[in-house]
């Protein structure tokens, strides 16, 4: 087995999907808002980014899609960042308003409502054959080293920064109101602040990172299908979620490397049958489950009440 | 001849429509039922449904029993795993509220999906029930089958409401279902109730696997496809009464059905999602329920 | 103006029930008012009223020239409204420094400023008056507990200090003295009398009248929904109508 390419994959994996799992941390964890359509924010910011930097979309070609912009990939960050952000405006903020599952329900409807126009529109991005052989930003000019590592240490930085500021965030005044909110909501707004607004806010702030972590999930996959982007994804990062326990940005990431540990271990094992491996699939999709289960019933959100005594931020 | 024919392509999506209504109705039911009386949404209610479909194919298909023999037992062991389930995983963690629930029941989902599509494995499966032409009435094709489904949602609800109308049992769930507290003050065991709730809702979740088996093929995924039309119709219902749940289920089904005179078939579940979408930001509460129980 | 809020044919129905009929008082800048009646006579759907968690389906509610009814809560807590509750409402893992600190703005609580980390300096300011807060209801030894750790008590000053932090023109207090102990009841007294000295407005739900004939100089007498009577304490106390309202009802007042 191949250690060295198993230690890239994962460390890329859980950079690209880590930032997804915090972002679902400011969102459900900080901010109590149930995001079942993650997903959709991740796969908006891949397929922004594939339409931005695609050439035009030509004659000869046999793939089918509604725009490109043939721009740089720094470009085409922007635009996924845009997408998500746009996409988390016109979804989100009608249905903020709503109790807990009943958001959960919308995100949701409105992730599958993307997936199935990805699948369907085939003038969109090509459908479900989807658009392959996204070239990786400057593949050429680092020529000379494993552009695999290059992309895993891109991503790592990414994830960094992305926890950086949201941890800085979390250690605020802002991070204080939030946990306020979640706290006793009403006393909240008796001491004159609205809690729209941080919902809102956090909501539309963190959506453009989910949408960046589509475009590194395409320089990884070099190219978007709609399989890749289903509802199985947004589980996966609230398994994550829930497994790194605390509710905390650090117990995000330590949920999905974990998670992604566990996938990646599972997929490296050479199974002598089909079956077999399908078998294993499946069984660890139901491993994720039981222990979802396993650690929402020992581990809580509920468990944020039982931190130890803490001292004033300042 | 442009017209009749439009209007036989209507009235042919509208019979079309009455088997899909039927299908969610009894699918949605055992949904809306703990809905209702336990306070949150079960996602696995899906996987329910498609244990007992893979069940009853066992028994049926690779055991080469009698179809209704393996659509009992199916049922039967549907409602004892709900029973099972509720009371390991969901009732210790009652109290952590709804939306814990929620996430719970998504974990529940995976779990038996995971162990259903590991024993079942890959491909498409199918009942052993004699194969039926469809009938052609007045120039309309109707599948026996779908009718078939129509008369067992017409018995199950009747059955359902001779239940909570005139058994003991049934009258505590609903007493249970208005106020929980109220009931067990009243003397109702809610222990006991609540776990006759989960039977019936197991059984009515059994019985939607059957009958996803009956309208078509199977695979692993099929069940879980059917999650958000099944959350459109227990929307649109609201949290009243049985009638709403009927009501929805059609509607949702017109409106899916119907939608192919106009949009491509891939779309077609795209309505129940937009149903779930539009009706959450106008009306959440659907036909029956206050506007509190759903906003924040 | 000496009229800070003036409560003026206020009317709320639930389903069935007039909880409030046409309440019609005001209350002068710089005045200790106490609000009394029997249990259901309406007093904290009329705090509920003027906070702004309930519209009321008639009257009119100003504080100052602004017209409360029809606008936000936090709107009107935003124009200087403080209220406490009938069960205290606290932030439970935050520590009661923290509790303060959440109830006043704070240029963290922008985006920008809290990435950036510019809101320190303001926050060195606000944790030292935050201090004076705590020390004011006498609970600056347990600044850095969290809130669920405090008694029922202790919690009712800290909610009175949250709302004290906010600087408020007028103070809403629903039935500060339940569940606390006698010398917390002082310290409670004092504080009052001091900020009252120092321009505060109050308003205080009571039923514990000895509690209330130390502190204020006027008391309402709201019975079924409506204002039954008004004046000074010592002739309410002996008023036969205000006898008669309470006469039979459980869980009334100490003489």
């Amino acid at each position: 087995m191949n250690w060295g390419q198993l230690a890239i994959t994962v460390v890329t994996v859980v950079s690209i999907l880590g930032v997804l799992t915090l972002v679902l941390n400011m969102q459900y964890g900080h901010a109590g808002m149930i995001n079942f359509g993650v997903v959709a924010y991740f796969a908006v910011g891949a397929y922004a980014y594939v339409l931005v930097t695609q050439a035009p979309p030509s004659e000869a070609s046999l793939d089918q899609y509604v725009i490109g912009l043939g721009l740089p990939p720094w470009a085409g960050l922007i635009g996924a960042a845009l997408a998500g952000l746009v996409f988390a405006a016109i979804t989100g903020w009608p249905t903020l308003r709503l109790r807990g599952e009943y958001l959960a329900l919308t995100t949701f409807a409105f992730a599958e409502v993307f997936h199935s126009f990805i699948v369907n529109e085939q003038r969109f991005a090509n459908g479900t054959r989807g658009l392959v052989g996204v070239p990786r930003p400057y593949r050429e000019t680092l020529d000379f080293v494993d552009y695999d590592i290059v992309l895993a240490i891109g991503a790592l930085v990414f994830l960094i920064v992305v926890y950086v500021i949201f941890e800085r965030i979390v250690k605020s005044p802002y991070g204080r109101a939030l946990e306020a909110l979640r706290d006793d909501e009403l006393a909240l707004i008796t001491s004159g602040k609205r809690s729209r607004r941080f919902r809102m806010e956090i909501f539309l702030f963190t959506a453009p990172f989910a949408g960046m972590a589509g475009a590194f999930y395409v320089w990884y996959t070099t190219l978007v299908i709609p399989d890749l982007f289903t509802a199985e994804v947004t589980f996966i990062v609230w398994i994550a979620l829930v497994l790194g326990g605390e509710g905390s940005n650090r117990g995000a990431l330590i949920g999905i490397t974990l998670v992604t540990l566990f996938e990646e271990l599972v997929r490296a094992i050479p199974f002598s049958t089909i079956r077999a491996a399908q078998v294993a699939a499946e069984l660890e999709v139901a491993a994720l489950g039981l222990l979802l289960i396993i650690f929402l019933r020992w581990q809580p959100f509920a468990a944020w009440t039982k931190a130890p005594k803490r001292v004033a931020r300042s | 001849m442009g017209e009749t024919g439009d209007t036989m392509r209507v009235v042919q999506l509208l019979v079309f429509g009455l088997g899909t209504g039927a299908f969610l109705l009894i699918a949605t039911l055992g949904f809306a039922l703990i809905r209702r009386v336990e306070g949150f949404l079960n996602i696995a209610h899906v996987e329910l449904m498609s244990l007992a479909a893979f069940v009853t194919w066992y028994f049926n298909s690779s055991l080469g029993w009698h179809f209704l023999i393996a659509a009992t037992i199916a049922v039967a062991i549907t409602a004892l795993v709900a029973l099972v389930i509720a009371r390991v995983i969901y009732d210790p963690i009652k109290h952590l509220g709804a939306p814990i629930l929620l996430i719970s029941s998504v974990g529940v989902a995976f779990l038996l999906h995971g162990i259903t599509a590991a024993v079942v494995g890959v491909g498409i499966r199918s009942f052993e029930i004699p194969r039926l032409d469809a009938w052609r009435i007045g120039g309309v094709l109707v599948t026996p089958y779908r009718m078939v489904l129509l008369v067992l949602a017409a018995a199950t609800s009747v059955g359902l409401a001779l239940f909570l109308n005139k058994t003991r049992t049934g009258k505590s769930i609903r007493a249970m279902a208005i106020n929980r507290e109220l009931a067990g003050s009243r003397g109702i065991n809610v222990v006991r109730t609540s776990r006759a709730t989960w039977l019936v809702s197991g059984v009515l979740a059994g019985l939607g696997g059957v009958a996803l088996g009956v309208l078509g093929t199977l695979t692993t995924d099929i069940a879980f496809q059917q999650i958000l039309v099944i959350l459109a119709v227990a929307i649109v219902a609201g949290l009243g009464s049985l009638y709403g749940v009927i009501a929805a289920a059609f509607i949702v089904a017109f409106a899916m059905d119907l939608s192919l005179l106009a949009l491509p078939g891939g779309y077609r579940p795209v309505i129940a999602f937009a149903i779930v979408i539009v009706v959450l930001l106008i009306r959440p509460q659907g036909f029956a329920g206050s506007r509190e129980e759903v906003t924040a | 103006m000496a009229e800070l809020l003036r409560i003026e044919s206020v009317s709320k129905r639930f389903g069935g029930l007039q909880a409030v009929d046409q309440c019609s008082f005001s209350v002068n800048r710089g005045s200790l008012v106490g609000l009394i009646g029997p249990n259901g006579a309406g007093k904290s759907t009329l705090f509920n009223l003027v906070s702004g968690l309930h519209g009321p389906e008639a009257g009119s509610i100003r504080l100052e020239s602004d017209e409360l009814v029809g606008r936000a809560p936090h709107e009107i807590a935003g124009l200087g409204l403080a209220r406490t509750f009938q069960t205290p409402r606290s932030f439970s893992t935050l520590s009661c420094l923290e509790n303060l600190l959440a109830s006043v703005p704070s240029r963290g609580e922008q985006i920008t400023s809290a990435i950036l980390g510019t809101y320190r300096a303001g926050e060195r300011e606000s944790i030292a008056a935050a201090r004076q807060h705590l020390e004011l209801v006498g609970l600056q030894g347990r600044a850095d507990d969290r809130a669920d750790e405090l008694s029922g008590g202790e919690l009712r000053m800290l909610e009175v200090a949250r709302q004290l932090m906010r600087d408020p023109k007028i103070l809403l207090l629903d039935e500060p003295t339940a569940g606390v102990t006698p010398t917390l009841q002082v310290r409670l007294t004092e504080a009052l009398k001091q900020l009252h000295a120092g321009g505060l407005t109050v308003i205080v739900v009571e039923h514990n009248l000895g509690f209330l004939l130390n502190l204020v100089e006027r008391v309402v007498v709201m019975v079924k929904g409506r204002v039954l009577t008004q004046g000074e304490p010592g002739s309410i106390r002996s008023d036969p109508e205000v006898i008669n309202a309470y006469l039979g009802r459980r869980g009334g007042d100490a003489a």
